[in-house]
């Protein structure tokens, strides 16, 4: 029978502190982090090779997004968002290799037999999702203090435009901001582990009908590929928010980006006015091909 | 009668409805203007990510409500 475990299972117990499976996958993905850092950056050049440019390219893609949205400071927190971004992602698709989350001893819980696996995804536990949610937390207050001072940061969150309207606006300041360590750790958390929850869902129900039918085989690895993407919109999302929450606390924000949560306002109109029909057709092709 | 799993199941599946109809008019109108202006899909790409994730994020809170149906006693 299919069995889904919602919390990481403990391995090890020394002491006080329990060591889980999903530590083990955070681990693996800072190790793996390491030594990808340590073996790229001992044959780095200046001028790129095939290999290393191919490395250095989301580095430089998330980088260029950050300089692009991120006012004037961008350089403050570019590290923050690059390196989230980064690890998030590779702990989410350390749960797509074969073995992680199938390969444990067996355990006798509430005489029923389990499968306890020795390594989870990082971000199929909820404490790591809310540790980084809280290091997103305190960037975006910690940067937004020193940027522009604890008074400034206080009345800039606290003090509503029309001052008559403050006791009203405080509460619902503070509750958003809370809630952004609520949604942005239980979206990591509810993606990653409901992406795992369909795979299981999925292998367990092809395997009883590959036999008689083959190509029931290939089911399992269409929602892999889904997941494949997902944890990368994941990552970005993570890393996105968390850059849109330090542009939003920054001092500056109001001329560089109004709302970091709705549509830029100038694009569309813009590309209205300045298209004559002629334009368009010529073009659209190139867009189009 | 154990009602639980249909809880559940009915929290997210209502829960779901939201941010399915907001996710969608979010990709429509990032499509439209992609359609409109493909040189502006950098322009576009932050916000219609952000704007996706804050529209989950209702879908997310629903996925809670389910979890702690199921899984807290």
């Amino acid at each position: 029978m299919l069995h889904v475990e919602i919390q990481a299972e403990p391995l090890l117990q020394i002491g006080p502190l329990t060591f889980t499976n999903s530590m083990v996958g955070a681990l693996l993905t800072t190790v793996l982090l390491l030594l990808a850092a340590w073996f790229f950056l001992r044959r780095a050049s200046l001028v790129p090779g095939r290999v290393q440019s191919l490395v250095e390219f989301p580095i430089e893609w998330t980088a260029q997004i950050v300089k692009e949205n991120g006012g004037t400071h961008w350089r403050a927190f570019a590290p923050l968002v690059v390196t989230i971004f980064i690890f998030v992602l590779l702990a989410n698709w350390i749960g797509l290799l074969p073995g992680v989350g199938t390969i444990g001893y067996h355990e006798m819980v509430n005489g029923e037999e389990v499968l306890v696996p020795f390594v989870r995804p990082a971000s199929a536990d909820l404490n790591f999702t809310l540790g980084l949610a809280l290091v997103s937390f305190f960037a975006f207050i910690g940067l937004g203090v020193r940027k522009g001072g604890v008074m400034t940061y206080l009345k800039h969150t606290f003090i509503a435009e029309p001052a008559y309207m403050t006791p009203l606006m405080t509460p619902i300041h503070i509750i958003s901001e809370l809630s952004r360590l609520i949604s942005l750790s239980f979206r990591l958390f509810g993606n990653v582990f409901a992406g795992e929850v369909l795979l299981a869902t999925m292998l367990f129900l092809t395997t009883a009908v590959v036999f008689v039918l083959p190509l029931a085989f290939f089911v399992p690895a269409v929602f892999l590929s889904l997941e494949l993407v997902f944890g990368f919109v994941q990552a970005l999302v993570f890393a996105f928010l968390t850059m849109a929450y330090i542009v939003l606390a920054l001092p500056e924000h109001d001329e560089h980006e109004e709302h970091a949560d709705g549509a830029d306002p100038h694009v569309e109109p813009g590309a209205d006015v300045e298209r004559p029909p002629t334009h368009s057709t010529t073009d659209a092709v190139p867009g189009a091909a | 009668m154990d009602l639980t799993p249909l809880a559940a199941g009915l929290a997210m599946g209502l829960g779901a409805i939201g941010p399915g109809i907001g996710v969608g008019i979010a990709v429509n109108g990032a499509m439209n203007a992609l359609g409109r202006n493909p040189d502006a899909s950098g322009a576009i790409f932050v916000p219609y990510i952000l704007g996706i994730a804050l529209a989950e994020a209702i879908g997310i809170y629903s996925l809670v409500v389910a979890l702690l149906i199921i899984f807290v006693k």
